[in-house]
């Protein structure tokens, strides 16, 4: 007798394969879960000036607290304000101090940062009184010659940051006077990106966190109003572009896991310990 | 006795008959996600033109002093600010992409050309394998190699202090240019046209080719008159699908094009080629950040609705320029 093409194995039928399926697409989910609830992963997201302090902050506290992992998308700080208030995210990290448009939300202070100005290294300018930061970032000063301290004679090239960088706003209020910048300005999305364009242009200035503006960074920083970029002048606030650095957590709701994690990072001694080493500066912690 | 044959009993179909509803039932979802996408895209973008009308379209002003004065009022929950004048935006997309596509047309048939007709065999087996490696190369790749070589180079060599300084501050020269688009945006659609050429030119009936020949014509004007002219429509097609790929490229051009909505100006003599810019797709990119705020959304949206519909005005395009060539019996 012909066997019909539809039999497939012998001694089934249809409706106990079915069956066969829905039990196993039931059951491999089920079996999934345990594995899942073992860890929990907070996200979080904000600025990109921070990430890397922010990474070994997250990794120090994982080896503490092995079931906690964080996800951290560095979408700039006023983004990741708007992702915390929309319910988007857990926490997020912002380097401007709290606005009114923050609504619902609550913030800490977590440690102190720098917000340096850099050139290339084969400029030589030291020193820039910051009226004149202004001038050439807002379009007034063009040309290197303008700048007293340099040795260049060529155009300036200046690199900044777009509007949903938290840097670029406390650039804005705390240098621009409020002032937009100019459309000469090289909008780059990253503040590590702001480093590598200084350090492969020689005509290049631009305004970088402390982090990504250390000696392998490529970028030499230079000393506003004659105070250096340093930790030792951001911990005494001597340095005109110090600011803290902020954790956003929603009002009603936050989680208990990240408010901890901000304890840690505000108070204890190994989080102050990776702050140091990271190239930021701690100010709360013992 | 089994069930399969109770249920053909039963309900009456046969098994190609169940794939045949099968497959269409997956076809219809597909056109159904398809219509979807674009009906959202299009609502979302909606409140963006009601609010500028035609003169989305239009010039106005600093485009990126627009996009942030529509980004911080959505963000610092003042009453939304909805100007928006996207002609920079425009003009840069259909400059690069217009550049490109011509100059990688030229290039791409003489290359199909001699890739089917003229090469020799080894070099034959090369060049096929090579032109699809580059067509499947994700474009990324070629944002970073535009990034790390021919900005650097555009420049250090070729911009001069003089031309930088004529044009402080209004903008910056800084080798992420009009130049560096078109060049690294010609390099990655040449191969998607010259694999389609190549395929629509072997194609061509081989008794119509030794029929010419017999006649006594030399086999480039061979080639030329009757091969090339009988590929017409593939030539259209594959123009049709690099426009596509160039219009709808966002990572690569966001890398080297320069980033400020700035129009280049072609009466600026040789600093044209220089000036940065930054396409619509690029755009996008650009500014996703910041799609939290409200009106800055749907300004997104409103762009890539520009997109779409391009695409869509580039299908047609391509189809209308088909249609007188399909009276020499060609197939089209």
């Amino acid at each position: 007798m012909l066997r019909p093409m539809g039999a497939v194995m012998k001694g089934t039928t249809l409706r106990s394969k079915t069956r066969a399926f829905v039990i196993m697409a039931a059951v491999i989910p089920v079996l999934a879960l345990p594995a899942a609830a073992a860890a929990s992963t907070l996200f979080g997201s904000g600025s990109s000036a921070e990430q890397p302090i922010l990474n070994v902050l997250f990794r120090g506290y994982n080896r503490q607290h092995h079931k906690i992992r964080f996800n951290f998308l560095p979408d700039g700080g006023n983004t990741g304000v708007k992702d915390v208030q929309a319910g988007r995210r857990l926490f997020a990290v912002n380097t401007r101090p709290p606005l009114p448009s923050d609504s619902r939300t609550t913030q800490f202070k977590l440690f102190l940062d720098g917000l340096c100005v850099a050139v290339n290294p084969s400029n030589r300018l030291s020193n820039l009184p910051i009226p004149q930061a202004k001038d050439i970032f807002t379009g007034v000063d063009t040309n290197w010659g303008q700048v007293g301290g340099s040795n260049l004679t060529t155009t300036i090239d200046p690199v900044g940051r777009n509007s949903s960088a938290g840097s670029y706003t406390f650039f804005q209020s705390a240098v621009l006077g409020g002032a937009t910048q100019s459309s000469n300005v090289h909008p780059v999305t990253s503040d590590g990106l702001v480093a590598t364009a200084v350090a492969s242009d020689k005509n290049a200035i631009g305004y970088v966190g402390l982090a990504h503006s250390g000696k392998s960074s490529g970028v030499r920083t230079v000393k506003l109003n004659g105070v250096g970029c340093n930790a030792h002048n951001i911990k005494n606030e001597s340095y005109p572009l110090f600011r803290f650095i902020w954790g956003v957590v929603p009002s009603t709701h936050a989680s208990v896991q990240v408010e901890k994690f901000f304890d840690w990072v505000r108070t204890s001694k190994q989080a102050g310990q990776i702050i140091s080493r990271a190239g930021a500066v701690p100010a709360f912690n013992k | 006795m089994d069930e399969d044959g109770l249920l053909e009993e039963a309900y009456g179909l046969s098994q190609d008959q169940r794939a045949e509803l099968l497959l269409g039932a997956l076809v219809c979802v597909v056109v159904a996600l398809l219509v979807a996408m674009i009906a959202f895209v299009f609502h979302e973008a909606w409140p963006s033109f009601a609010h500028n009308g035609v003169g989305w379209f239009g010039p106005g002003g600093s485009v990126d002093g627009q996009i942030q004065a529509i980004f911080t009022s959505g963000e610092l929950n003042q009453v939304a600010v909805w100007t928006f004048h996207a002609w920079p935006l425009i003009w840069s997309t259909i400059l690069i992409t217009a550049a490109a596509v011509a100059i990688a047309f030229v290039g791409s048939l003489f290359v199909a050309v001699f890739m089917v007709e003229f090469a020799p065999d080894r070099l034959k087996r090369v060049l096929e394998p090579v032109v699809r490696l580059l067509a499947s190369v994700p474009s990324v790749i070629y944002g970073l190699l535009g990034v790390l070589v021919i900005v650097p180079f555009i420049g250090d060599h070729l911009i001069t202090e003089h031309e930088k300084a004529s044009v402080t501050p209004v903008i910056q020269l800084s080798g992420s240019s009009v130049l560096a688009a078109v060049l690294i945006l010609t390099v990655m659609i040449a191969p998607i046209m010259i694999a389609v050429f190549a395929d629509g030119l072997r194609a061509v009936p081989r008794g119509w080719l030794e029929g010419s020949l017999a006649l006594g014509i030399n086999r480039w004007r061979t080639f030329w008159k009757v091969g090339v002219r009988t590929a017409r429509p593939v030539l259209v097609a594959g123009t049709v699908l690099a426009t596509a790929r160039a219009l709808g490229e966002a990572v690569m051009l966001s890398m080297v094009s320069g980033g400020v909505g700035f129009s280049p100006n072609p009466a600026d003599g040789l600093i044209f080629l220089f000036e940065p810019s930054r396409p619509l797709a690029a755009t996008i990119i650009a500014n996703t950040e910041q799609l939290s705020s409200p009106p800055m959304k749907h300004t997104l949206y409103a762009i890539a609705a520009v997109l779409l519909f391009s695409a869509a005005m580039l299908s047609l395009i391509g189809w209308a320029a088909k249609q007188p060539m399909k009276r020499y019996g060609v197939i089209a």
